[in-house]
């Protein structure tokens, strides 16, 4: 198919870009990667008028500062893949973001588009829930800051006001004896998930969980907090038979939607099992036992 | 001897030569295709283009049953830059005739534009052609088709009952096969054991890189000529026919196809662009995009397959009884000759005495099915093996024993009454694979579970022998010593080009480099058939052998009396013709011969061996002959979610001799690809006939990096009847697949499957059952 026709202009400051967006009206939308933005126009699924391209808006920049890791939002997903700074603060992007597409893609696409985008199996989506991040946007009305557990809404819609750009994303980067674990099952190497699962673990001296969360992506409308159903592990140390517990808990309860390639009683079986095997690896992490997998490491 | 060749440039084997190994030589034979494909530049049939050409675009039903009231076609008429809109009223003969079956099944004329019933969702109701792309969608969403719905039948099952809504005037019971042999009620009754099972595959894509595409034009001397990705040059005289033309104003010029497995062997947009060319003058270029291929494009048959077999206790097989139903969705296609190659195939590779299969294809409102690489050959592989591996479970044999136990020989009756008359591999390419997995692999995790499976496969090669096959060829030399070679064949990227230079290389001594293969033009190159059910190196393959040996016979006495010696001694090598150390350049033949009047040319044709089949009694010949085959594999299954990872794979087929290994070991290597993904993720999933997605990134062909490294091993024990002893390899080696994963996921976790595709889903349910109630899944 052939997109509808549309005009395009490039942005070379953040404020340009909501400047542009505001002068082009209703229709005009924001690209960056166009990971995902231009297969919908292709489809016809989305028919902008006026393209803003961001991609020179800003520096791809990763920054470590104050316990925080910032991240521009053209941080593209192989920058993340291969970057040490990440991989040393915030291991559960490394590790999420290889599970992003194909090598094409994750060359190409943004987080400031994935968060942007709504996509309710998008990993950083659910990563950035787990881990607590903080999205920068810039509008009309000036900058604020969104926790990106109130930044989606459901399928395709996010809390962003219309005009307003992503700008950045922030991580906290906690110390301690702490462990995160991201797992996930697609059908197909590469392909959008069935069911994600992350998990963060902090220890006492002991052993002990000092604190849990647990994040389900992909089967409902946005991704899900559930670290309330894991507070039983607070104060224990995390063993099979506990986490099972929580993690067929999390499954029983959690909102499953449909799926073209999977019925829904199976995907909330997934959900039991990956929770459990996030929980569990995290807490391993975090004990700074040998990384022991608790996946099958099925994906490449 | 061990005979795989370690080569991977090798070439060609020489018959009377005792070790393939040592008759490898000459420079690498690349044909020209591999670096071009590879490069990028190679120009696909939508990369061709003209001045001022049109965009055709089809505009599709949009519900699976249903009766068109009318037609309004004013509105995408007025969009400006529409040049053209028509309707069946435009098309002058509104049908497309095809008897497949060669034997006489009634066929159902199939309108290229629905008149006035829609019979599956996205059947073509309209063209439009206009100055643009854009244009032309616009239109298309403009054409107004007032639909009364009818009740549709989507099981074919269901679609036999008396009262399911007839799709046809005939009924939906298309076609029937029956063959048997001895008497298989009696031998039933004389089993130890009678093994019933019923296996279920499913509808599939052909899933090609490149999608259905082309341009048409008037050329000046007023033929209507399309340059398309098709399989079949030959349609030129069905589109004439469409367009109440003569024959002779056609031209159907096939480009370099990204693939065609089948699903370019019935027309594609050929009818749509000769509709839009005629009408217009114009030059049209069409090219479906992924969503109408995976909506409208023919699929593979679903079969239902119920085996119920004898065999003793020590497991040989003494009663083979099959029923097969297959679903032909809306239309017939080759439907009637697909369910004929299911029926004479079902029983294997295996002996059979006493045997009876019965196959139906029926006719329901889902999207029709046609052509698929494997042509229902591949499908009953799925059920034999399977088939025998319970057999082993039961009498608690050694798979690989109950199978050497049933293995055919050459001699050996098929259930149609015919000798196998060839020899037969499968038991070495069996103990082959067993031998080639090496070591099993540790579990990578603690729920992962290792198991390992394989399955054999008999596919036949070549058309049923009934349809008389023919293949003409035209070779020739340039006054400097290079060839010619003619050939109707088209190019689906398995290098048919390429092979009949090797071919004629070999014969007449002239090297590839300086050989210009001119294929796939209905209107210059000597017709061959089209490309499919693996015919195209036996057909063209023995037609070009014929024509080389032909042409040389006319050089000989030239380059003897020349070189002062018998003909018989000369041999022609590296494009020079010697006796001892005396010799001529292929120049100085062709020059020679031409002074003396004998003309370096030669056209001639190939009859293949044909023979009678019975259609009452299912009795007679059937193929010309079958490559044989094993596979095996080694998966690794996580028993918490079902998933199935490839860890090995390899597959053995005896392809009599390799014209060239290298393709030789890319058919087996893709068809194994096609294979897995059939096996395990592959499924046009259709609900009331409607697809659940026609996006592409929802149709799950494995990708590279969901496959391990398919070890390909051509071996070349038994002489077939392709040129020089080779065997067809398209199709063959797309069996084995699906039922030695399913072998290899009970040796994993003890469930075996007995549904196409093997989901993760179905698994863990299996799992799941098998533990029964008291069972809980681990997380
Ligand atoms: C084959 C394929 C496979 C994929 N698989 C996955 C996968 O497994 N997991 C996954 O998460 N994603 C996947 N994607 C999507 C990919 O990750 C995209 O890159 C990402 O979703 C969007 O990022 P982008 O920069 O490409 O955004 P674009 O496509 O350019 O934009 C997406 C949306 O976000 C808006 N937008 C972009 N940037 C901003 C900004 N800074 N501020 C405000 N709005 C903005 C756009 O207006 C648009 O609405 C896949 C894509 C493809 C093509």
């Amino acid at each position: 198919m052939y997109s509808a026709p549309f005009e395009y202009v490039r942005a070379s400051s953040w404020p340009e870009a909501v400047d542009l967006l505001e002068g082009g009206g209703e229709d005009a939308r924001v690209i960056a990667g166009g990971q995902s933005l231009v297969p919908m126009m292709m489809l016809r699924l989305a028919a902008p008028s006026l393209l803003v391209d961001v991609s020179a808006a800003a520096d791809r920049s990763v920054d470590l500062v104050d316990a925080e890791l910032v991240l521009s939002a053209l941080v593209r997903h192989a920058d993340i893949e291969h970057s040490e700074v990440v991989r040393g603060s915030c291991p559960m992007l490394t590790e999420a973001v290889t599970h992003i597409g194909n090598v094409r893609v994750r060359h190409r696409g943004t987080i400031g588009g994935s968060l942007a985008h709504g996509e309710p199996t998008a990993e950083l989506a659910t990563v950035a829930v787990a881990e607590g991040a903080t999205v920068t946007v810039l509008g009309p009305g000036g900058e604020r800051a969104i926790p990106a557990g109130d930044l989606f809404v459901t399928h395709f819609t996010t809390s962003l006001e219309p005009g307003e750009v992503v700008t950045a994303v922030r991580f906290p980067v906690p110390g301690g004896r702490r462990g995160s674990s991201f797992q996930e099952i697609a059908r197909r190497a590469g392909d959008f998930a069935l069911v994600e699962a992350a998990a963060t673990v902090a220890l006492d001296e002991d052993d002990r969980c000092l604190s849990v969360r647990l994040v389900v992506g992909a089967v409902s409308d946005r991704p899900v907090d559930v670290s309330q159903a894991a507070r039983p592990l607070i104060g224990e140390r995390i063993g099979e038979d506990a986490v099972g517990e929580v993690a067929r808990a999390v499954a029983a309860e959690i909102e499953v939607g449909p799926h073209t390639h999977a019925g829904r009683e199976y995907r909330r079986r997934l959900v039991s099992v990956l929770a459990g095997r996030a929980l569990l690896t995290a807490a391993d992490r975090a004990a700074g036992a040998v990384h022991t997998d608790h996946g099958n490491g099925a994906r490449a | 001897m061990s005979t795989e060749i370690a080569d991977r440039d090798a070439t060609i084997v020489a018959p009377e030569q005792a070790s393939p190994d040592a008759s490898r030589r000459g420079a690498p034979v690349h044909h020209r295709d591999f670096v071009e494909k590879v490069a990028g530049t190679l120009p696909y049939a939508d990369d061709w283009g003209f001045p001022g050409m049109l965009h055709g675009v089809v505009v599709r039903a949009q519900l699976p049953s249903a009766r068109i009231v009318a037609i309004d076609t004013s509105a995408a008429r007025a969009v400006p830059g529409v040049r053209a809109v028509l309707t069946a009223a435009d098309v002058p003969h509104n049908g497309i005739h095809d008897e497949a079956s060669g034997l006489g099944v009634d066929a159902i004329q199939q309108p290229v534009l629905a008149a006035d019933r829609v019979r599956y969702d996205g059947e073509p109701v309209a063209v439009i052609a206009a100055e643009t792309p854009g244009a032309a969608l616009e239109a298309a969403g403009l054409v107004d088709v007032e639909y009364e719905e009818l009740p549709g039948v989507f099981d074919p099952e269901e679609a036999l009952r008396d009262d399911a809504p007839a799709i046809h005037a005939g009924g939906n019971r298309y076609v029937d096969w029956r063959s048997s042999i001895g008497d298989v009620d009696a031998a039933m009754r004389s089993a130890d054991l009678v093994v019933e099972e019923t296996y279920r595959s499913q509808r599939v894509d052909h899933a090609y890189l490149e999608p259905e595409a082309g341009i048409g034009w008037i050329d000046s001397d007023g033929v209507l000529t399309l340059r398309v990705s098709t399989q079949v040059i030959e349609h030129a005289r069905e589109i004439a026919e469409i367009l109440k033309l003569p024959h002779s104003r056609v031209r159907v010029i096939a480009s370099y196809m990204g693939g065609g497995f089948g699903g370019k062997e019935d027309m594609t947009i050929e009818p749509f662009l000769a509709l839009l060319v005629w009408r217009t003058r114009r030059p049209v270029r069409m090219v479906w995009t992924r969503q109408e291929s995976l909506l409208a494009r023919y699929k593979r048959h679903p079969f239902t397959m119920r085996y119920r077999t004898g065999v003793r206790r020590d497991g040989t097989i003494v009663a083979q009884d099959v029923r097969i139903v297959g679903d032909a969705g809306a239309y017939p296609l080759l439907s009637s000759r697909v369910l004929f190659a299911a029926t004479v195939n079902a029983t294997g590779p295996y002996r059979v005495q006493d045997a009876r299969v019965e196959s139906t294809a029926v006719f329901t409102n889902n999207v029709p099915t046609s052509a698929f690489r494997g042509f229902g050959a591949m499908q009953v592989v799925f059920g034999y093996e399977s088939q025998m591996d319970r057999i082993a479970e039961l009498l608690g044999l050694d798979p690989a024993e109950v199978r050497r136990r049933n293995f055919v020989q050459r001699g050996d009756l098929r259930v149609t009454g015919e000798p196998i008359d060839t020899g037969v591999g499968v038991g070495e390419c069996m103990e082959r694979v067993l031998a080639e997995l090496g070591p099993p692999s540790r579990p990578s995790g603690p729920h992962s579970r290792i198991g390992r499976g394989f399955a054999c496969s008999m596919q036949p090669y070549g058309r049923s022998v009934f349809f008389a096959d023919r293949a003409s060829a035209w070779i020739g030399l340039e006054q400097d010593g290079t060839m010619v070679i003619r050939a109707g064949v088209t190019d689906l990227g398995a290098g048919q080009a390429a092979s009949l230079a090797n071919i004629a290389g070999e014969i007449l001594g002239v090297t590839v480099d300086r050989t210009s293969v001119h294929i796939g033009d209905s209107a210059l190159t000597p017709l061959t058939g089209g490309t499919f059910a693996t015919r195209q190196l036996y057909m063209s393959g023995n037609a070009v052998l014929k024509v080389a040996r032909s042409l040389r016979s006319k050089l000989e006495p030239v380059a003897a009396a020349l070189l002062e010696c018998e003909p018989a001694q000369l041999s022609f090598e590296d494009n020079r013709v010697s006796v001892g150390d005396r010799s001529l350049t292929m120049a100085e033949v062709a020059q020679a011969a031409e002074h003396q009047g004998v003309m370096p040319y030669v056209h001639e044709t190939f009859e293949a061996e044909t023979g009678e089949f019975d259609r009452e009694t299912g009795r007679g010949r059937s193929f010309p002959d079958y490559t044989h085959g094993a596979h095996a594999a080694e998966v690794e299954v996580d028993e918490s979610t079902g998933q199935v990872r490839v860890l090995k794979y390899v597959a053995c087929h005896d392809v009599g001799r390799a014209i060239s290994m290298q393709r030789v070991e890319g058919q087996i290597q893709g068809a194994v690809a096609q294979g897995v993904g059939y096996a395990l993720s592959e499924d046009v999933e259709l609900v009331d006939g409607v697809p659940s997605s026609t996006l592409f990134a929802e149709y799950l062909i494995p990708s590279s990096v969901d496959l391990p490294d398919i070890r390909a091993i051509g071996l070349e024990l038994h002489p077939g009847k392709g040129p020089l002893g080779a065997r067809g390899i398209g199709e063959p080696p797309i069996g084995p697949s699906a039922p030695a994963l399913a072998s290899a996921i009970q040796d994993a976790v003890g469930v075996r499957l007995q549904r196409l595709p093997m989901t993760p889903e179905r698994l863990l349910d299996a799992l799941q059952a098998a533990r029964g109630a008291s069972g809980s899944v681990a997380s």
